[in-house]
This record gives structure tokens, C-alpha cells and sequence, in this order.
């Protein structure tokens, strides 16, 4: 039953969202307390940013809620939108995800900050500016005032955002996957800094496909799926003892918990680098850097954004030039059989095309058989009735499982996989990097694994090249944590 | 009732109204150039002085004007005319510009820099002098006016498709088409060609209407086309010492135009969208 609820929690009550077609988000029940906050984990289009837009009072057109959400005694939906939108900033804050877009590029930092005392509180300019001052030296940002968000990294940006939001001072702080195309150690510093807003009593609310900072902010984790509420506890509950089916896949699909790959017997060298090295804006990527991938054989190159990983590939592949060494590839092989998956894959694919004409324009090309698209197509576990769909209306998973069986068609001796999985949630991940570890089995295709994920690289690959000069920004932990477990070849 | 069709309405019911009218429009302005001057078998520069500033709806349907010839069948080989002429125009400029912003776009380096230099040295010109200049080889005919003005309009082509093109060509999908091993004709058609299409449309409708007004306009001042060709703007500089008797006649022209502009300028915004 309702205990006597604190004046200060957010509680959501038999929460739906319905659109034209009927619901969307059904009957969703949660509460967010001060020290104890509040983690939705789920895949794309399970519903969690719904119900945060929801709180927010930010549902798109055509969508409307229904239920109750209670902040601090008052419910929020019985309240008209004039009122709720008065209560951004003030009372509800957002960090966005991927901040270095959500900033304004033609202001200073201390501007950005300063204009939410200025106008939200209506406080005077020179108060504002001391007190973005001293926003910005909660976050470490105290020399980087003067900053425009262009000359700033994406943990100083993100920074940035947390300033802000401290600058707003507002009760309630939702975090839409603010953890979103970070690398490891910028992930890490993102949840240190919520842990810290939970210790000064906000209330914290953060939507996630990441099960490690669900497990690391602690408090209570929801799980949603198809628009429901499937799990719901404690955070060491939930991910000690799982009881619905989904949430096991979840955790299941964490890389850390994989089953590390037996090493195979590698064949003959199907790419070779040697001594190579690239600068780029005058900054040196890597230099003297062997590397040699084999037929079967997975070798992963880790290291943390920016640091030239994707170049390497592309370098490898023959998409960019070296600035100095030589690469060779297999002798007698055309150039069609080394391919390439990208890191967003709708990307990846002509987007006014469907998949069906696509592929079969692949197959007339090379004079191949329709049947063998369809026998990978079965084999890749994707139904008939994708392929008459463009390549927005496919989750990414299914997508990027199309984008495979696209490049196996040509049967490849070499896959340089640029960060194939990291934008898909963690059961599609799994599922991806199974199929490919199934091909690499039985075709012995040699595979470059690109990855800022150490866990993913440390499980499947047979050896690792660790590019170790990172951007200035990235501390030297973030490349120690990345190490282990690796034996870089260099 | 309330599905996708009302959402579809709802969302967008200005761009598809303009749209269905400027097509209107459009149609109803080919069918009297197409139609009109085989229709009407009476010769546009027929003269019957008798009949001089004859009113609407008497023996001339539009009535005539001050030597007497017919008004509609002036209009319709005035509009037949300007039309034809904005569409050539526009085509001669559309085709090299495209091909030139793709050349740019996908092959770089030298070539980019050499077309580059020369859009700059065109928009540098004023586009009306270049029109002149070109005009004075050959006073009052057909040719340099057209050859001016599709000088001018190139440009835009070429700017839009290059832009578009270059970044385009940079995307992933382009970059494994290419390792999938296809060549740049299935790339220019299935990757480049759907996204510049609805752009060059919209181009094309815009550089089809500054191409009426400009012929218009300079015939207007007696630089472009020379009486007694039936041309919209001529006719209009022809009829107006004549307006306090019959000010329906200079109107007729000028409304002609505004509706052929004011067609296109409606399909172009309608494909913006």
C-alpha cells in the first residue's frame, strides 16, 4: 500500500501512453526518492523515453498519458501544459544524451550556464555570473568558462550539461541516456557525477540500455519491454536474482558475463600492415604499428575514441591512405571479398532503397544466385517480410544482421567490423556477435574488431592491438582498465 | 475513421493544397499554350483596324487590341511563347549545372576548382548585364536572350547538386556500395539521384519562373523580344498608352504572367517539403 509518501518523491501511478494506434506505454507504476534513485533499462522502442517525456510534460504530438505522476504532492498531469512548462528548469531538469549537441555552439560555457540563473531565476547578471562560476568549479570546469563547446571534449560537454543542470537547482533531474557513445572511462566519470547529485539528495531518474550503470547508480531498476513494466526492485535484486525472462536475456547479454572464445587455429595472413602510421591535424594517431590478420583469426583494436581506430581499419581496407607503411593483402583475392560493417547501420544502406531491392541488386551484380541471399537470410534469422521494408522501418539489430548477410554474399575473406555492435542494445548485441563468431567458425573469414569496449574484445577476440595514445582528454585509467585482461601485440 | 489519413492531413494539409493548385494551375496554363493556338485559327498578328481596342465579349472574346488583332490569340501564343522558352532555358541550364556539380562533387581536385572559378565569375556578373551583353550581338532575337539567361540560372545547378553530392558521397552507404563493388552508375542512380531529384524540381520550377519574368521584363523595355511577336511583356509596354479606353487589355497580360509565376512558385514550395 501507498506509505505516507515524502512531500519530495516522485511517484508514477498506472501510467499509459496511447497514441492512434491504442497504447503504447501500459500501466506503469514506479517511484523516485531522494537517495534513492530510479534506473528504466530497455531496448529502442521498448517505451522508457516515453514514459520520461511523460514526466517531462514533453510527449510528442498525437501521444497522450494517462494516470497519475505525483512530484512533490502535485500531480503533474492534471496540470495544464502553460504550468508544467513553467516547471522546466525549475523544478524537472533534463541531461540530454549526447550533450556536445545539445549545447549551444555559438556561446561560451559560463554563458550557458549563467543565462539559467539569469532567466529561469531571474537573478541579475552579476550574481548569474558568479554563481555559473562556481557551478562550473563543482564540475571541475572552472577554467573552461570561457570555452565555446566545439573547443571541448565530450566528457567536458557533458560536464557542461551537469553544470547546468545543477544551475537550475531543480528537485527532479532526468538523465536520458546520458551514457550514449562514451567510451568506458567517459561512462564511468558520467556515473560518478549522478552517484554525487543522489548523495546531495536530488531525486534522479535515468533511462539506460547499459545494465553496468544501472548496477553502478544502484536504487530501484525498472525493466520495460514492449511498453510494459516487466521487472521492477531493488537494483541488487533485479540483478542478482532476475525473474522475468527478458531481464535474464539482459544481464546474459552483458559481455562481461560471456563465455570467453577458444582461440582457433589461425590460417594464412589475409592482411598485413607494417610499420604503419598516420597523423591527423598534426597530431600522430600511432606510428610504426605492425599488424598482421589472419583466416580465422579475430583481432581486436581497443582503445578509447579518438585515439585512430576506424582509420587503422580503413586504412587496412584501402579506404584511406597510410601516411607511411605498407599494407598487404592476400595475393589472388579481388578486392570485393574485404569488406566492411559500420558502427550505425542504417547508415550503411542506400536509404532510399528496400532491403529486398538492395540485395538484389547485389546478387544481378555479381551474377549470383537469389537462393543463396535467401539461405544467408535464414541463416542470419531474418523473416521474409523485412525485405520489403526500407532501412528506417528495421530495428538496428535486424539491420545490421542485413548488412552481414549483405557482405557475405560476396564471401569475404577479411570483415573489418568498425564498432558493429555499440549501438545496439545488449540482446541484439549478443545476437550479432554469435552469428559472426558462427561464420568466423565455420568460413574461417578473418575479422578486425574495432571496439571501445574492452569486456566485448576481451571475450571474443585472439588478440588485441591496444592503441594507447588517446586524445589529451582521456585519462590514463580509462587505457589501463582497457587493458586488462588483453595482451596488446605492440 | 481517425487513422493515418487525418495525421497525414493534419500534418502537412498547407504544402499539399499549394501543391494540388500550382499543378492546377500549371495544367490549366499548358492545356491554352498547348491548345490555345491551334484552337484559335486566327493569326495573332491579323490586323483590322476597324476593329481597334474592340471590348471583351464583343466580336473578339478578350476583345483586340489597337490594330486590331486578337487579344486570346495573342495570349496564347504570348504564354506559349514564354512558357516554352522559360522550360528550354531552364532545361539548358539544369543539364550542364547538374552535370557539372556531380563532376565536381565526385571527382574533386582540379576540375571542382576550375568550375568553381567559373559559377564565381558568373555570379560575380550581374546576371541581367550578362543578358545584355549578349543581347546586343543580336538585338530582339530569340537566341542570346535564351543563351543569357541559362547562362545565369546554371549556377544555381551546379551550387546544389555539388553540395549535396559531395556530402552524400561521404555517407557510409555510398562508401559500402562502393566495396560491395558498385560502380559510380549505380551509385549516381540509386544513392544521389533520390535525394537531389526533389531539389532540382523545386530548382527547376523557381529558375523556370525567373526565366518568365525576365523575358517579360526585358521585352517590357524593348531589349528582348521585338514587336510585333506576341510576347506577354511587349504586349503589355504596347497596350499601355491605350489604358483609360480599355484597361482590361493591359491587365489580360500581366495577369497571364502572374498566374504562369505564381503556378510554378506554388509547385516548388509544395516539393520543398
Amino acid at each position: 500500500m501507498n506509505v505516507a509518501t515524502d512531500m519530495r518523491d516522485l511517484s508514477i501511478a498506472g501510467l499509459s501512453v496511447s497514441g492512434g494506434a491504442g497504447p503504447i506505454v501500459r500501466d506503469v507504476t514506479l517511484s523516485v526518492r531522494p537517495g534513492q534513485p530510479l534506473t528504466l533499462l530497455g531496448e529502442s522502442g521498448s517505451g522508457k523515453s516515453l514514459v520520461a517525456q511523460a514526466v517531462m510534460g514533453s510527449l510528442p504530438p498525437g501521444l497522450t498519458a494517462s494516470g497519475h505522476i505525483r512530484l512533490a504532492g502535485t500531480d503533474l498531469l492534471a496540470a495544464p501544459a502553460a504550468v508544467r512548462r513553467k516547471g522546466w528548469g525549475r523544478t524537472i531538469s533534463l541531461l540530454p544524451q549526447e550533450p556536445w549537441l545539445a549545447l549551444d555552439p555559438t556561446m561560451r560555457i559560463a554563458g550557458q550556464v549563467a543565462e539559467v540563473h539569469r532567466f529561469v531565476h531571474g537573478r541579475s547578471a552579476q550574481e548569474s555570473r558568479l554563481r555559473a562560476e562556481e557551478n562550473l568549479a563543482e564540475v571541475g570546469l572552472d577554467r573552461a568558462g570561457t570555452l565555446y563547446p566545439f573547443q571541448m571534449s565530450g566528457g567536458m560537454c557533458q560536464r557542461a550539461a551537469i553544470a547546468i543542470t545543477h544551475a537550475s537547482d531543480s528537485a527532479l533531474l532526468i538523465a536520458d541516456e546520458p551514457t550514449k557513445g562514451l567510451d568506458a572511462a567517459l561512462r564511468d566519470g558520467v556515473v560518478e557525477r549522478l552517484k554525487q547529485e543522489i548523495a546531495a539528495g536530488r531525486l534522479v531518474f535515468t533511462i539506460t540500455h547499459d545494465v553496468a550503470v544501472a548496477g553502478a547508480l544502484g536504487g530501484m531498476i525498472g525493466v520495460m519491454l514492449d511498453g510494459r513494466l516487466v521487472d521492477y526492485g531493488p537494483a541488487e535484486e533485479v540483478l542478482s536474482a532476475p525473474t522475468h525472462p527478458y531481464t535474464k536475456a539482459l544481464l546474459a547479454a552483458d559481455p562481461a558475463t560471456w563465455q570467453r572464445r577458444v582461440p582457433t587455429q589461425a590460417g594464412a595472413p589475409v592482411v598485413t600492415g607494417r610499420a604503419l602510421a598516420k597523423a591527423y591535424g598534426g597530431r600522430s594517431l600511432f606510428e610504426g604499428l605492425d599488424i598482421e590478420v589472419s583466416a580465422g583469426e579475430i583481432v581486436a583494436v581497443v582503445g578509447p575514441s579518438g585515439c585512430g581506430k576506424t582509420t587503422l581499419g580503413n586504412i587496412l581496407l584501402g579506404l584511406a591512405p597510410a601516411g607511411s607503411g605498407t599494407v598487404e593483402r592476400q595475393g589472388g583475392v579481388p578486392p570485393v571479398r574485404f569488406q566492411k560493417l559500420y558502427q550505425d547501420p542504417p547508415a550503411a544502406f542506400a536509404p532510399h532503397q528496400t532491403i529486398r531491392r538492395a540485395l538484389a541488386d547485389l546478387v544481378g551484380l555479381h551474377g549470383l544466385s537469389w537462393g543463396k541471399a535467401e539461405a544467408l537470410i535464414a541463416r542470419l534469422r531474418l523473416g521474409e517480410h523485412l525485405l520489403d521494408r526500407r532501412p528506417g522501418e528495421i530495428s538496428g539489430g535486424e539491420l545490421q544482421r542485413f548488412a552481414l548477410a549483405r557482405g557475405l554474399l560476396l564471401d569475404p575473406v577479411f570483415l573489418f567490423a568498425d564498432e558493429a555492435t555499440s549501438r545496439l542494445d545488449p540482446v541484439s548485441q549478443k545476437e550479432v556477435v554469435e552469428l559472426l563468431l558462427e561464420i568466423v567458425r565455420d568460413t574461417g573469414l578473418a575479422v578486425l574488431l574495432v571496439t571501445h569496449d574492452g569486456a566485448l574484445a576481451d571475450k571474443i577476440a585472439d588478440r588485441a592491438v591496444l592503441l594507447d595514445r588517446p586524445a589529451a582528454w582521456v585519462s590514463r585509467r580509462a587505457c589501463d582498465a582497457l587493458t586488462t585482461g588483453l595482451a596488446p601485440c605492440f | 475513421m481517425s487513422t493515418g489519413l487525418d495525421v497525414l492531413t493534419a500534418s502537412r494539409p498547407r504544402a499539399v493544397t499549394a501543391r494540388g493548385a500550382g499543378a492546377a494551375l500549371i495544367a490549366a496554363l499548358a492545356a491554352f499554350t498547348i491548345l490555345g493556338p491551334l484552337v484559335i485559327e486566327v493569326d495573332p498578328a491579323a490586323q483590322d483596324l476597324s476593329a481597334s481596342l474592340a471590348p471583351v465579349g464583343g466580336d473578339y472574346l478578350l476583345g483586340a487590341d489597337h490594330y486590331g488583332r486578337s487579344l486570346l490569340a495573342r495570349l496564347a501564343h504570348g504564354a506559349r511563347l514564354s512558357f516554352g522558352m522559360a522550360f528550354l532555358t531552364m532545361l539548358t541550364a539544369a543539364v550542364p549545372g547538374i552535370l557539372l556539380g556531380l563532376v565536381a562533387a565526385w571527382r574533386g581536385g582540379l576540375a571542382e576548382r576550375a568550375f568553381e572559378l567559373l559559377a564565381n565569375i558568373v555570379l560575380a556578373l550581374p546576371g541581367l548585364m550578362l543578358v545584355l551583353l549578349l543581347l546586343a550581338f543580336a538585338p530582339g532575337h530569340f537566341g542570346p536572350l535564351y543563351l543569357g539567361l541559362a547562362l545565369t540560372l546554371w549556377v544555381e545547378f551546379y551550387r546544389v547538386t555539388r553540395a549535396t553530392t559531395t556530402s552524400l558521397l561521404k555517407e557510409p552507404h555510398v562508401e559500402a556500395a562502393k566495396l560491395l563493388g558498385f560502380g559510380p552508375a549505380y551509385i549516381l542512380r540509386c544513392h544521389v539521384l533520390p535525394v537531389i531529384a526533389p531539389l532540382i524540381a523545386t530548382l527547376a520550377a523557381f529558375a523556370m519562373a525567373t526565366a518568365i519574368i525576365a523575358i517579360s521584363t526585358l521585352s517590357a523595355i524593348s531589349v528582348g523580344l521585338q514587336p510585333p511577336t506576341p510576347e506577354l511583356g511587349s504586349m503589355i509596354v504596347e497596350l499601355l498608352p491605350y489604358y483609360a479606353e480599355a484597361p482590361l487589355h493591359v491587365l489580360a497580360p500581366a495577369v497571364l504572367i502572374v498566374l504562369l509565376v505564381l503556378g510554378l512558385q506554388l509547385v516548388a514550395r509544395g516539393e520543398g517539403r
